[in-house]
C-alpha cells in the first residue's frame, strides 16, 4: 500500500478543527520565546512549587489554542523543574521532550508504575468548550488531581478540582502606558485637576503591571487612582476584580455600586465583549488602552520617537452591542422553543441553573430542549431547525457569543427571562437567575387566574416586535392544562372511563395513528414543527410532485451483481 | 335630537335590502367631512346650524385642529323616503317599506391616509365620491376610486363647492356646466379605465340621477332627479324622461315651446336646459342675496315657496344665502336620495362581492352565505381596521357581517391574516364580548347584527393585529386580506428618553401598531424601535399619537430614513460554489434581477406562493417569458415566504434534491431577508440553483450543513451579480398655478425629481404636474415647495416603485452608494466594509 501524500478529497481540513465563533482575544505569538521568556512568560517556577506544595501526582496543563505551540516546551521545562526539585536523576525528562510532535494530538503521560510519587504532567489538547474555562471533564480523564490553565481565564468557580492559572505575564511598557493614561485624562478638566476617579483594570494577562503602574500614577500626582486585585468572583461589580481602596486615605472597603457610576475604569489590553457589556452600564466611562504589540515597542521608540508607537486609546462605546443583544432578546421572546444550550461543564451550579432556567421556560408556556454540543459552531446549531432561539449557559466570558452566521439568536440565561426590564445593565453570568422567583410565580398566579373563566378559549397572540406581526404559537405548553380538560372530553375508550383521569395515565393510551406525541395533552411542539414545517417526509413523499408531466413508463432496469448485470429475462450480460 | 332610537336602527337590520353601507371617498380638502355633516344634520346628531363647520365624523383633537381627516368614522343613519315614486324608482333591487338604514363612513383623503380608505371599502358596498369643481379630479380621486372598483365598490358622485364657482370665479351658466361635464367625464375615464365585467357599467350620468351638485359648506345639494320632479308635473311629461332632458345637448326652444337638441333657433343661441332650468334660479338666488337685492329675494322666495323660519328672516348676505340655499335644495335629502336609489343593498351586492371577498371555494357553505347574505347561514365576519376605546390599549374591532348574525357571547372562531385551513396557525377561538354600533366618536350596545351591517367588536381585539377574518364554520376559509395602495416606506427610529420607560414604549408600539391599518412596527436587528408610515404625514400623526397617547412617554425621535433593497442588476459573473461546513456538499447557484413586472405582480398579490403552481407557471411563461418548467420549479418566495425573490432549482437528476429543499428553502428565507450589501431585505432577484453535490449519507447533509451553505451561496452569488441597492419612489402630484411652476420645477430637480408629465386643467390656470421623487429625497419636500411657490403648490406623494439607486457599485465604499451602504452598516453597528464575496464564495 502505498503512503498517502495529501488529504482525501473530501477530508475536513485542519483549519477547520480550531474554528470557534469567539474569536481568540489574544493573537497566537508568531516569533518563538526563548527558553528564558519562556520559563518567564509560563511562570515555570511558580507553578511547579504550587503543585509541590500540592502533593498532586497527577496535574493536567491546559493551554488555549493560541499557546498550543508552546506546550510541548513548558512541559518539558516543568517536567525538568520537578525531577529537580524532588532530587530524583532523572532519564525521562529527556525523552519526553522528544515526543513533541506527538504531544498536542492527546493525552501523553509517562506510565511508570514504579514510581508513584513522582509527579506526572498532562497536556490537555482541544478544549471541549470556551478556553477560558477550567476544562475538568477532561482532565478528569487522566484522573487528574490538579489543573494548571494557562492563558487569559474567566475565573469561574470550579466545581471538583484545584486550579492553579498562570495567566502567561506579558510585557508592558510602564511609560508608554502613563502617558497614554495622562493623555486621555488631562484633556479632560481644565484645571488640570488630577482628581479624576479612575479604576485601573488590567487583562490577566497584564495583571502584574497594574500596582507598579497605580503607583507610578499616584507619584505624578493622581490622588484618584486605584488599581484592582484579582479575586475569583465573576459576580463582583467588576467581574473577577477587587477595587484596592488602600491608600485612597479612607479604608473603605465596601463601597457599593453606585459609587462605582462615578469612577471610569482605564482598561489595559482588549477586553472581550462580555466584559465591556457588563462594565458599559456599571460605570461611567470605559477606556481601553489596547496593548497588543508590546514587546515590540521599546525597540520602536528609540528610533523612530513616540510617534509610531503610540497606542490608540479607544473610548469604548458599547451602546451599539446592547442594542443588539436587545434586538435579540426580543426575538426570543416569541420563540416557541428554546434550546438550552450547555456550553460548560465547569462552572459551579450549572444544574441548578439550568433547573431554574427550564422552570423558567415552562412558566412562560414554552418548551425547553436541553442541548450538549461541545464547542459551539452555526453548522452544529443549525442542525435544530425547530429550536427558534438558544439560551447559552455558560461561563460569563464565553458564552456570549455574537455572530451572524447562526440560524437562530444565542441569548444569555439571564437575558431570556422576558419578565425583566431591559434597563440598558447587563450580566453575563447567570448567578441572579433564581433570585425573585417567587415574585414571578405571583404574576403568573395572577394572570392564570385572569384567564380561567375561558377555558376552552384560545390565549390571545403575541406581538413580535421583531417583525411587527403577531405570533400565534409562542407559548406552546401554556395549553397543557386546559387542553387536557378539552381532550378528555372527546369520544375515546379511555377517557371515558373517568374524567379525572391522570394526566400519566393518558400519555399511556393508546393514540390513533398519524396523531403526534403529546404531554400531558399538549403536542409536543418539536414534532408540531416536524409536521408542519417540513416538505419533505421520507421516501415517496415527492412522488406526487415529480410526477407531474403524467409521468415516463416504467421500464424494467438492470438486474443482478457487478459482475455481470441483465435485463428482464434475458441471459445475455451486459 | 338624534331622531332615531337604536331599536329602529336593530329593526332595520334585519331588512338587509333597506340598508345601504357606504364610504365617503374623495382627494383631499374636497370637502367628505362637510358634506357629511349635512347627513347628521339631518339625522339629528348635530344641529342643523352646526353642519359644515362640526366636521363631526373627525372626532380626534388633532383633526379639528388640523382640519384633516386622518382616522376613517363609521356612523349608523336612519334614512326615510317620503314617496312611493321614490321607492318605486329603486331599479334592480328588492325594498321593503320605505325606512332605510345607513352606514356610512368618511373616510380621510390625505394620500398618507389611503390605507384608512381601503379599510372603509371593504366594509362598504357603495361609495360616494366628492369632487371639487374647481379642482376636478386630482391624483387622490383617482387612487380611491380604483381602489372601489377594485373591490366592486358602486360609485355615485356629487361636485362639492358649487357655492366657490358661483362666489369666487363668478363663472357662467354654460362655463359651469362645462366644468361639471368635464369633471363627470373624467370621473367616467377613470371608472371605464378599471371595468368590471360583474360589477358592469357603473359610468355616472347625471340624467340617472347618480351625480349630484352642491356645496357642503352650505348644506346644499341637488340632483336632476329632483327638479325633474318638480318640472315633471309643469310640463306634464314623464319624470324619467325630463331626467334625461335636463342634462347635456337638450334645449327647450321658447318659440316653438318643443324640446330640441339643438342649440339655436334661427341663428340665436338657446339656453340648454341644464342651465334654463337648474341653474338659473340658483343663480338668481345668489345674485340676489349677495347683491341685497331685499325685494328680489322675497320674490324669489315666494316663487320658489321657500319658507324661512322666523329667526332666519333677518339675515342678510351669505348668512341668508346659506339658509335658504339649505331650506331650497337640502344637502341631506338629495345625497339620501342619491345613495339610497342608486347603491346597492348588501343583498345586491354580495352577489357579485363574494367571489372577490372570498379566498376559498365559491361553492361552500361560507360562500353561498356570503353570497345570499344569509343571517341563518354560518358567521362570516371581516374585521377591516381598529378603532381605539376610552378604556386605554383595548380596541373595537370594526367590521362588516357578511353572513350570518353575530350576538355578544357567540364563540368564534379567529382567523387571523395567515390562517390556512386546516392549521391551526393564526387561528383562535373567543366568544365575542359584546356587540356595538358605531356612532361616530360614540357607541351604543346592540345585541345582535345580522349580515349585511357594519359594526363594533369588543373583547377580540386581542386576537387580531390589524384585521382578520370571524367565522363559526370549521371550514371556512378567510375572506381576503386587504390589499393597501401604499406602503410603509418611510421609517423613523424612536427611543426613550428615560430607560426605564422602555416597557412603556414597547406597550406604546404595540397600540401604535394596532390602531392604524398601515403603520408597521418592528425592532430591528440592530436594536432600533422603527416605525415605518406611507409618508410623513402620516409618521408624524402616529409618532404623536404614540408619544402622547399610546405609550405616554418622552420619545427621542431619529430622522426619517428610507428602507433600502438590496437587488442585483446582472446576471451572477460566473457560478457560486459554497461548500457546506463539513466539506461534504456543495451547491451551485447563479443570481439574475428578476424582471420588474415580475416583481411587482408579486408584491400585488397576482402572483403568489399560494396560486397553483401549474397556473402560476402558465401565467410566467405566457406574461413574462419564463420558461414553462423553470416557472414550475419556483422552491419559494422569500422574504417572510411571499416576497418578490424567487429560488429556482434548474438541476437535473439530483439525488436527495427534495431532501434539502426545506434546508435550502430556509436559507433563502434567511438570506433575502438580510442581504449581503447591508443587511436590508433584497428584492427583485432570482437565484437558480444551478447543482448540488451532497453526500451520500443523510445524517452529513442535514440542516446544520446545508442551511448556513444555502446562505452563503446566495450571498456568494449575489455579489458576484453586480450588487445595486433599490430606493423607493414616490408619485408625487402636484397642483400648481402658472405662475408658480418655475419653483416647482427647481425644487423637484434639486431633489432628483423627474417630471414626466405635465398637465393643464381645462379652463383654469392650474396645472397638475406628475413627477417622480425618490423617497430619500422627499424629506421636508413639503415645505420646500411651499416657501418656493409661496404656498401655491399642493403636492401629494404615494409610493409607486422601486429604482436602483444611482451612483457606483454598493460595494466599492469610495461611490455615493457605497458611502449610503456603510453609514448604513455603521448604523446596524456592523463592520463598516461589505464582505467581500471571498468569504462565501469557496474554491472548488
Amino acid at each position: 500500500m502505498t503512503a498517502q501524500t495529501q488529504a482525501p478529497v473530501l477530508s475536513t481540513p485542519e483549519s477547520n478543527l480550531f474554528e470557534t465563533p469567539a474569536p481568540s482575544t489574544i493573537p497566537a505569538r508568531e516569533n518563538r520565546l526563548s527558553d528564558a521568556e519562556l520559563r518567564d512568560v509560563y511562570e515555570t517556577s511558580r507553578t511547579a512549587l504550587e503543585i509541590r506544595e500540592g502533593g498532586w501526582t497527577k496535574v493536567a496543563l491546559q493551554f488555549p489554542d493560541g499557546m498550543l505551540n508552546d506546550a510541548p516546551r513548558v512541559f518539558a521545562v516543568l517536567e525538568e523543574l520537578l525531577s529537580r526539585s524532588e532530587q530524583i536523576p532523572e532519564v525521562n525528562s529527556v525523552e519526553e521532550g522528544e515526543g513533541e510532535g506527538e504531544v498536542g494530538l492527546g493525552v501523553k503521560g509517562k506510565e511508570k508504575g514504579e514510581r508513584e510519587n513522582r509527579t506526572r504532567l498532562y497536556i490537555l489538547a482541544d478544549t471541549s468548550y470556551g478556553s477560558c474555562c477550567v476544562d475538568e471533564v477532561a482532565a478528569e480523564h487522566v484522573d487528574a488531581e490538579a489543573v494548571v490553565h494557562y492563558g487569559r481565564a474567566c475565573l469561574s468557580p470550579t466545581s471538583r478540582l484545584p486550579v492553579v492559572y498562570v495567566f502567561t505575564r506579558r510585557a508592558l511598557d510602564i511609560p508608554f502606558v502613563v502617558a497614554g493614561f495622562e493623555e486621555s485624562f488631562s484633556g479632560k478638566r481644565e484645571g488640570g485637576g488630577k482628581e479624576e476617579k479612575v479604576v485601573v483594570v488590567a487583562d490577566l494577562t497584564f495583571q502584574e503591571h497594574v500596582p507598579v503602574l497605580v503607583e507610578r500614577l499616584r507619584e505624578r500626582g493622581w490622588r484618584g487612582v486605584r488599581g484592582t486585585d484579582v479575586v475569583h468572583d465573576p459576580t463582583a461589580s467588576i467581574p473577577n476584580r477587587r477595587i484596592a481602596w488602600r491608600g485612597g486615605g479612607n479604608e473603605e472597603e465596601d463601597k457599593e455600586e453606585g459609587d462605582l457610576k462615578e469612577w471610569s475604569i482605564w482598561h489595559i489590553g482588549s477586553p472581550p465583549a462580555a466584559l465591556l457589556l457588563t462594565l458599559s452600564s456599571r460605570i461611567k466611562e470605559l477606556l481601553i488602552y489596547p496593548s497588543t504589540a508590546p514587546q515590540s515597542t521599546s525597540t520602536n521608540r528609540n528610533a523612530n520617537g513616540k510617534s509610531s508607537t503610540r497606542q490608540e486609546i479607544i473610548r469604548s462605546n458599547t451602546s451599539l452591542q446592547l442594542r443588539r443583544r436587545y434586538a435579540l432578546l426580543t426575538r426570543l421572546t416569541t420563540t416557541p422553543i428554546i434550546g438550552i444550550l450547555i456550553n460548560t461543564l465547569s462552572v459551579a451550579n450549572y444544574l441548578s441553573s439550568i433547573d431554574a432556567l427550564k422552570a423558567l421556560i415552562a412558566r412562560k408556556g414554552k418548551k425547553s430542549y436541553t442541548f450538549v454540543v461541545g464547542k459551539v459552531n452555526a453548522a452544529k446549531m443549525a442542525n435544530f431547525a425547530e429550536v427558534g432561539g438558544w439560551v447559552v449557559v455558560g461561563c460569563w466570558e464565553s458564552s456570549l457569543v455574537e455572530s451572524k452566521e447562526f440560524y437562530a439568536p444565542l441569548g444569555l440565561a439571564l437575558e431570556s427571562d422576558d419578565e425583566r426590564v431591559w434597563s440598558g445593565e447587563w450580566r453575563g453570568d447567570f448567578g441572579g437567575l433564581d433570585t425573585g422567583e417567587g415574585k414571578k410565580t405571583n404574576g403568573r398566579a395572577v394572570m392564570e387566574e385572569g384567564d380561567g373563566d375561558s377555558e376552552e378559549e384560545s390565549a390571545p397572540p403575541e406581538f413580535d416586535l421583531r417583525t411587527g406581526r403577531y405570533v400565534s404559537n409562542s407559548r406552546p405548553m401554556r395549553t397543557t392544562t386546559k387542553a387536557t380538560t378539552a381532550s378528555s372530553s372527546h369520544p375515546s375508550p379511555s377517557a371515558s372511563t373517568s374524567t379525572s383521569t391522570s394526566a400519566a395515565s393518558q400519555i399511556l393510551s393508546r393514540r390513533p395513528k398519524q396523531e403526534l406525541a403529546s404531554i400531558n395533552g399538549a403536542v409536543s411542539p418539536g414534532a408540531e414543527f416536524l409536521r408542519s414545517q417540513r416538505t419533505w417526509t421520507g421516501l415517496g413523499s415527492d412522488f406526487e410532485e415529480s410526477s407531474e408531466g403524467g409521468g415516463g413508463t416504467i421500464e424494467e432496469g438492470r438486474s443482478g451483481v457487478a459482475r455481470g448485470y441483465t435485463v428482464g429475462e434475458n441471459v445475455e450480460r451486459t | 335630537m338624534v331622531n332615531f332610537t337604536i331599536q329602529e336602527v336593530r329593526a332595520l337590520m334585519d331588512k338587509p335590502t333597506n340598508v345601504r353601507n357606504m364610504s365617503v371617498i374623495a382627494h383631499v380638502d374636497h370637502g367628505k367631512s362637510t358634506l357629511t355633516d349635512s347627513l347628521l344634520a339631518k339625522a339629528g346628531i348635530i344641529s342643523a346650524g352646526k353642519a359644515g363647520d362640526a366636521r363631526a365624523t373627525d372626532t380626534r383633537k388633532d383633526e379639528q385642529e388640523r382640519g384633516i381627516t386622518i382616522k376613517s368614522t363609521a356612523i349608523s343613519l336612519y334614512g326615510h323616503l317620503d314617496s312611493e315614486d321614490d321607492i318605486k324608482d329603486i331599479v334592480g333591487q328588492k325594498t321593503e317599506g320605505n325606512d332605510f338604514l345607513i352606514n356610512l363612513i368618511d373616510s380621510p383623503g390625505h394620500v398618507d391616509f389611503s390605507s384608512e380608505v381601503t379599510a372603509a371599502l371593504r366594509v362598504t358596498d357603495g361609495a360616494l365620491v366628492v369632487v371639487d369643481t374647481i379642482e376636478g379630479v386630482c391624483v387622490q380621486t383617482e387612487t380611491v376610486l380604483r381602489q372601489a372598483l377594485g373591490e366592486r365598490i358602486k360609485p355615485v358622485v356629487i361636485i362639492n363647492k358649487v357655492d366657490r364657482a358661483l362666489l369666487e370665479l363668478q363663472v357662467s351658466k354654460e362655463d359651469l356646466y362645462q366644468t361639471f361635464s368635464r369633471t363627470i367625464e373624467s370621473v367616467n375615464v377613470v371608472i371605464s379605465t378599471y371595468f368590471d365585467k360583474t360589477l358592469g357599467d357603473v359610468q355616472v350620468y347625471p340624467y340617472n340621477g347618480t351625480v349630484a351638485f352642491g356645496s357642503g359648506l352650505h348644506g346644499w345639494a341637488f340632483t336632476i332627479r329632483q327638479f325633474a320632479m318638480r318640472y315633471a308635473k309643469k310640463f306634464g311629461v314623464d319624470r324619467n324622461k325630463m331626467m334625461e332632458r335636463l342634462w347635456g345637448d337638450n334645449y327647450f326652444n321658447p318659440y316653438t315651446k318643443k324640446w330640441t337638441n339643438k342649440g339655436t333657433h334661427e341663428g340665436k343661441q338657446l339656453e340648454r336646459a341644464f342651465n334654463q332650468f337648474i341653474l338659473d334660479p340658483i343663480f338668481k338666488i345668489f345674485e340676489a342675496i349677495m347683491n341685497f337685492k331685499k325685494e328680489e329675494t322675497k320674490t324669489l322666495l315666494e316663487k320658489l315657496s321657500i319658507k324661512l323660519a322666523v329667526e332666519d328672516r333677518e339675515k342678510e348676505g351669505k348668512p341668508l344665502l346659506k339658509v335658504v340655499m339649505r331650506t331650497f335644495l337640502p344637502a341631506a335629502d338629495a345625497l339620501l336620495e342619491m345613495m339610497i336609489l342608486h347603491l346597492p343593498s348588501p343583498v345586491t351586492a354580495q352577489k357579485y362581492r363574494a367571489e372577490t371577498l372570498y379566498e376559498g371555494p365559491p361553492d361552500d357553505e361560507a360562500c353561498i352565505g356570503i353570497r345570499d347574505c344569509d343571517p341563518k347561514a354560518p358567521l362570516m365576519l371581516y374585521v377591516s381596521k381598529m378603532v381605539p376605546t376610552s378604556d386605554k390599549g383595548r380596541f373595537y374591532a370594526f367590521g362588516r357581517v357578511f353572513a350570518g348574525t353575530v350576538r355578544s357571547g357567540l364563540k368564534v372562531r379567529i382567523q387571523g391574516p395567515n390562517y390556512t385551513p386546516g392549521k391551526k396557525e393564526d387561528l383562535f377561538i373567543k366568544a365575542v364580548q359584546r356587540t356595538v354600533l358605531m356612532m361616530g366618536g360614540k357607541v351604543d350596545p346592540i345585541d345582535d347584527v345580522p349580515a349585511g351591517n357594519i359594526l363594533g367588536l369588543v373583547g377580540i381585539d386581542q386576537f387580531l393585529l390589524k384585521s382578520g377574518t370571524l367565522t363559526t364554520s370549521d371550514t371556512a376559509h378567510n375572506l381576503k386580506v386587504m390589499k393597501f395602495s401604499v406602503s410603509p416606506v418611510v421609517r423613523r427610529s424612536v427611543e426613550v428618553k428615560n430607560a426605564q420607560d422602555l416597557p412603556k414604549l414597547v406597550e406604546g408600539l404595540k397600540r401604535l401598531s394596532k390602531s392604524d391599518p398601515c403603520v408597521l412596527v418592528l425592532i430591528s436587528e440592530s436594536g432600533e424601535h422603527v416605525v415605518a408610515g406611507a409618508g410623513e404625514l402620516h409618521l408624524e400623526i402616529c409618532l404623536k399619537d404614540l408619544e402622547e397617547d399610546h405609550a405616554g412617554v418622552p420619545l427621542r425621535i431619529s430622522d426619517p430614513v428610507v428602507q433600502y433593497r438590496e437587488t442585483v442588476t446582472a446576471k451572477s459573473s460566473m457560478t457560486a460554489l459554497s461548500k457546506s461546513p463539513n466539506k461534504h456538499n456543495r451547491l451551485y447557484m447563479i443570481a439574475e434581477p428578476l424582471d420588474e413586472e415580475v416583481s411587482k405582480e408579486i408584491e400585488a398579490g397576482r402572483i403568489s406562493p399560494r396560486d397553483d403552481f401549474k397556473a402560476r407557471a402558465r401565467i410566467l411563461a405566457d406574461d413574462f417569458g419564463w420558461d414553462v418548467t423553470d416557472a414550475r420549479k419556483i422552491w419559494c418566495f422569500g422574504p417572510d415566504t411571499n416576497g418578490a425573490n424567487l429560488l429556482v432549482d434548474q438541476t437535473k437528476a439530483v439525488q436527495y434534491l427534495n431532501e434539502i429543499k426545506d434546508s435550502v428553502v430556509s436559507g433563502f428565507q434567511w438570506a433575502s431577508r438580510e442581504g449581503p450589501v447591508a443587511e436590508e431585505p433584497m428584492r427583485s432577484c432570482r437565484f437558480n440553483i444551478m447543482d448540488v453535490t451532497l453526500h451520500a449519507d443523510a445524517i452529513h447533509r442535514g440542516g446544520g450543513q446545508l442551511i448556513p451553505t444555502a446562505r452563503r451561496v446566495l450571498y456568494a452569488a449575489a455579489l458576484m451579480a453586480e450588487p445595486g441597492l433599490l430606493e423607493p419612489v414616490f408619485l408625487c402630484e402636484i397642483q400648481v398655478p402658472e405662475s408658480a411652476m418655475g419653483g416647482v420645477y427647481g425644487v423637484l430637480s434639486r431633489r432628483r425629481g423627474h417630471v414626466f408629465s405635465e398637465e393643464q386643467r381645462p379652463g383654469t390656470p392650474l396645472f397638475t404636474i406628475k413627477s417622480y421623487l425618490p423617497v430619500l429625497e422627499s424629506f421636508g419636500f413639503n415645505a420646500d415647495l411651499r416657501s418656493n411657490t409661496s404656498g401655491q403648490a399642493f403636492p401629494q406623494s404615494v409610493f409607486d416603485h422601486y429604482q436602483i439607486l444611482p451612483g457606483g457599485s454598493p460595494l466599492d465604499g469610495t461611490s455615493k452608494v457605497g458611502q449610503i451602504v456603510q453609514d448604513m452598516r455603521k448604523r446596524k453597528g456592523i463592520k463598516v466594509e461589505v464582505p467581500g464575496v471571498e468569504n462565501y464564495y469557496d474554491k472548488l
